[in-house]
């Protein structure tokens, strides 16, 4: 049965239902599913999808999610464009997928809705269970709204997919936050996802008239060669991002730049370095500061893998202070707060005129960041402005004056 | 678009009989899908086991491999002895891996996206991954009953990472993680767990069997049913490990057979149509368990008490197939009528072989 959509049309959907509209359209061959809050919506809008017909896929309820990455990697490794997904510690129970997924180069995709892990394992958001993988040689961002996370799962597809790439992608967005807050959301014409992403066809597929081995064991001289493919293939990523990009724009007309989103930057000193969900409430209150005078703005960090170093040194070395807001837990990482802060810091070493940089941990165990911790983290800013120094590396934010 | 209907194939059945030809059979396909070069051991059971698997399923076949012997041993320096397309999968993904697959085929095949009989899709899980690590993937696949084959290659132990204890290891079953010693004179403490008989009674719509490379035919046979019964199939083949077992090389077929003639390896089929085993299959012989321990190293420690408890195993399970026990095996489960295989400080050397 072929894929029922309609014409380009606005709803109103959730972050879930957006990411599995976007698999729909998109027209997976096979879907592995194992529930965990929050991400289990979009898995919940896909089965109903299947069972009404709009959709001819495999749906498969896998027994773990080690299973469903397992499934995943094999229907990928036939030659199925395949739609997976988790969340919090259902991303850690499929570790062990991550590096061979990768390493056979099989795009498949993964749906991730962040939650915490264990403790304290809430239904919040924190970017820990997926920013663990990070470097597992799968591309990853974060989308912060509805709308964006159904173009990152069509721009995931033909990204990963690309002969040059052949990654898989771990698209992600915040739990709860994106997942579960109802926005419209236009949902595109059949026939331009057709232009804009062309059918799945692996190079070396597990097909019967063309036998290949996927794999095999190697002896230690051959690993650094494969090793390198994989560097090569994620560097080799960026311009196909770019490009893919730039298609989007022209098919959908709806233009992101593929790195970094600059909101209220111009004349800024100090600046908030983020990714996801919390960039929409960090805008409205960037707007409230600079009324009353706060040179302050925001780079959100739209893609991690691969990381744009270069873009990230040119933007955050144009401003005086830099606060990482990490939402993400490093326990004793660089600054003994999140893993974020040492990727800032990192790719600004190279720049001649580098800010003071400080890691804000707020957000954790899912909280909302609300206006008056930002206009808090703002004046810490600032201080450091006045000061020419950072008072410490990292802030817990709520837990101290 | 309509949904394309899908072509599956059904292999025809060997003619000759279980006992079947030994070591030459003039019906067998010539088609090789498991090529020799590789770089398994002289006697090796698990490739002879490959290479009748793969022989009785043909070229229009996908292989799966999970992590253990027959993927390390086989796949080595990036060369591979498969002539069908084959994959390596992490050792607790047998089941899943497999069923991506077959998952895929069903969807591609319906969507017209590949033409083609669907491909027989077999999975070749060694003991450790099929009975402990992957089991719960492998029930996984039964259960959702994806078109496709799993095999359990069963050596009884986990022989690539240098032979320890898997939960088919034997009870008196010498492993480098179940030492005899002074305290655990047997070994091996624990009885095997019923693995095939797991998977028959917990997923009775699936094709389950038992079989040994010691009789060829049959486990062909039980490879084309199992391919041509639409849905999962289960199949636990006795495939002895000349290095962790500790025997002559030459005698991995007579293994193959003793192992069944002494009741340590029945030899059943579970029909999903009729939900009942079928206990059938009678090897020429009956024998003591003795006679199939004193050809290995690995029960070269055991006392004749550990001998009694193998026997009164090995009668247990001649009474669930429903056969008639003769005096003699009676008697050999007591441990009055037996001697010990040999001293400790035998054993011991044998032990420091492994």
């Amino acid at each position: 049965m072929a894929t029922a959509v309609a014409k380009k049309k606005k709803v109103r959907i959730n972050g879930c239902v957006a990411a599995a509209q976007a698999a729909k359209y998109a027209d997976v061959d096979v879907i592995t599913a194992y529930p965990i809050r929050p991400y289990t919506a979009t898995m919940m809008a896909l089965a109903q999808m299947v069972a009404n017909g709009e959709l001819d896929a495999e749906y498969i309820v896998a027994d773990s999610e080690h299973s469903q990455l397992s499934i995943a990697h094999g229907a990928s490794s036939s030659g199925a464009r395949v739609f997976t997904g988790s969340s919090g510690v259902g991303v850690q129970f499929a570790y062990e997928l991550y590096s061979p997924i990768s390493g056979t180069r099989m795009p498949v995709q993964m749906m991730i809705a962040d939650r915490t892990l264990d403790p304290p394992g809430d239904f919040g958001s924190e970017h820990t269970d997926a920013l663990s993988a990070r470097d597992m040689g799968w591309l990853m961002g974060w989308s912060c709204d509805a709308q964006e996370a159904f173009d990152n799962h069509l721009l995931g597809f033909r990204i990963g997919e690309d002969r040059r790439v052949l990654l898989p992608q771990m698209v992600c967005q915040d739990g709860f936050f994106v997942s579960h807050i109802t926005t419209d959301v236009e949902l595109p014409d059949t026939g331009q996802v057709q232009e804009f992403l062309p059918p799945y066809t692996h190079p070396y597929p597990l097909d019967p008239r063309r036998p290949v081995s996927h794999g095999p064991q190697i002896m230690p001289e051959q690993g650094p060669p494969l090793q390198l493919e994989r560097a090569r293939a994620m560097e080799g990523a960026v311009p196909v991002i770019e490009q893919a990009h730039d298609e989007f724009a022209r098919i959908f007309g709806r233009r992101y730049d593929p790195w970094l989103e600059e909101f209220m930057t111009d004349g800024a000193d100090v600046v908030f370095f983020v990714q996801g969900a919390h960039a929409v409430t960090a805008r409205y209150a960037i707007r409230h500061m600079r009324e009353r005078g706060a040179k302050v703005g925001l780079v959100r960090l739209k893609t991690i893998r691969p990381y744009p170093t270069d873009r990230v040194k040119d933007a955050l070395s144009k401003f005086k202070v830099v606060g990482v807001i990490e939402t993400n837990l490093g326990l004793g990482s660089v600054s003994s707060g999140g893993v974020l802060y040492a990727e800032a810091c990192a790719a600004l070493y190279e720049s001649p005129t580098r800010p003071l940089v400080v890691s804000f941990m707020a957000g954790m165990g899912g909280e909302a960041i609300v206006l008056k911790e930002f206009y808090w983290m703002t004046n810490k800013m600032l201080d450091a402005q006045k000061r020419g120094a950072i008072e410490k590396r990292t802030h817990w934010v709520g837990f101290e004056e | 678009m309509p949904a394309i209907e899908i072509q599956r194939q059904m292999l025809p059945m060997f003619p000759s009989p279980n006992q079947g030809a030994r070591f030459y059979n003039p019906e067998l396909p010539e088609t090789e899908p498991f090529v020799p070069g590789h770089r398994t051991c002289a006697g090796c059971g698990p490739s002879i086991q490959y290479r009748m698997t793969s022989k009785a399923s043909g070229d229009n076949t996908i292989l799966v491999g999970p992590t253990g012997c027959m993927y390390v041993a086989n796949s080595s320096y990036l060369c591979t002895p498969y002539n069908v397309p084959w994959a390596h999968t992490q050792i607790g993904s047998s089941g899943s891996f497999t069923a991506g697959v077959a998952a895929a085929y069903e969807a591609m095949i319906r969507k017209g996206k590949w033409k083609g009989a669907f491909p027989n899709i077999i999975c070749e899980a060694g003991d450790g991954s099929a009975s402990d690590i992957g089991l719960a993937s492998i029930s996984g696949a039964l259960y959702r009953n994806h078109d496709c084959l799993i095999i359990c290659y069963d050596n009884e132990q986990y022989a690539n990472t240098g032979i320890q204890a898997s939960s088919r290891t034997p009870y008196g079953g010498m492993t480098t993680f179940s030492p005899p010693g002074p305290t655990i004179p047997e070994a091996k403490k624990l009885f095997p767990k019923d693995l095939a008989r797991m998977m028959a009674a917990g997923h009775p719509h699936c094709y389950v069997a038992t079989a040994s490379v010691g009789y060829p035919i049959d486990l062909m046979n039980k490879v084309r049913k199992g391919l041509n019964h639409k849905g999962a199939s289960y199949l636990m083949v006795y495939t002895p490990c000349q290095k962790g077992f500790v025997y002559e090389t030459p005698r991995s077929i007579d293994l193959g057979r003793l192992v069944v003639e002494c009741g340590l390896y029945p030899i059943w089929e579970w029909n999903p149509e009729k939900r009942e085993f079928d206990y059938s299959f009678r090897p020429q012989n009956m024998r003591p368990v003795s006679e199939y321990l004193k050809l290995q190293g690995r029960f070269g420690h055991l006392h004749a008490e550990h001998i009694a408890t193998l026997q009164k195993f090995a009668n247990e399970q001649w009474r669930m197939m429903k056969v008639e026990l003769p005096a003699a095996l009676i008697r050999a489960a007591d441990a009055k009528n037996l001697v010990d295989m040999a001293s400790a400080e035998a054993a011991a050397a044998i032990a420091e072989t492994v």
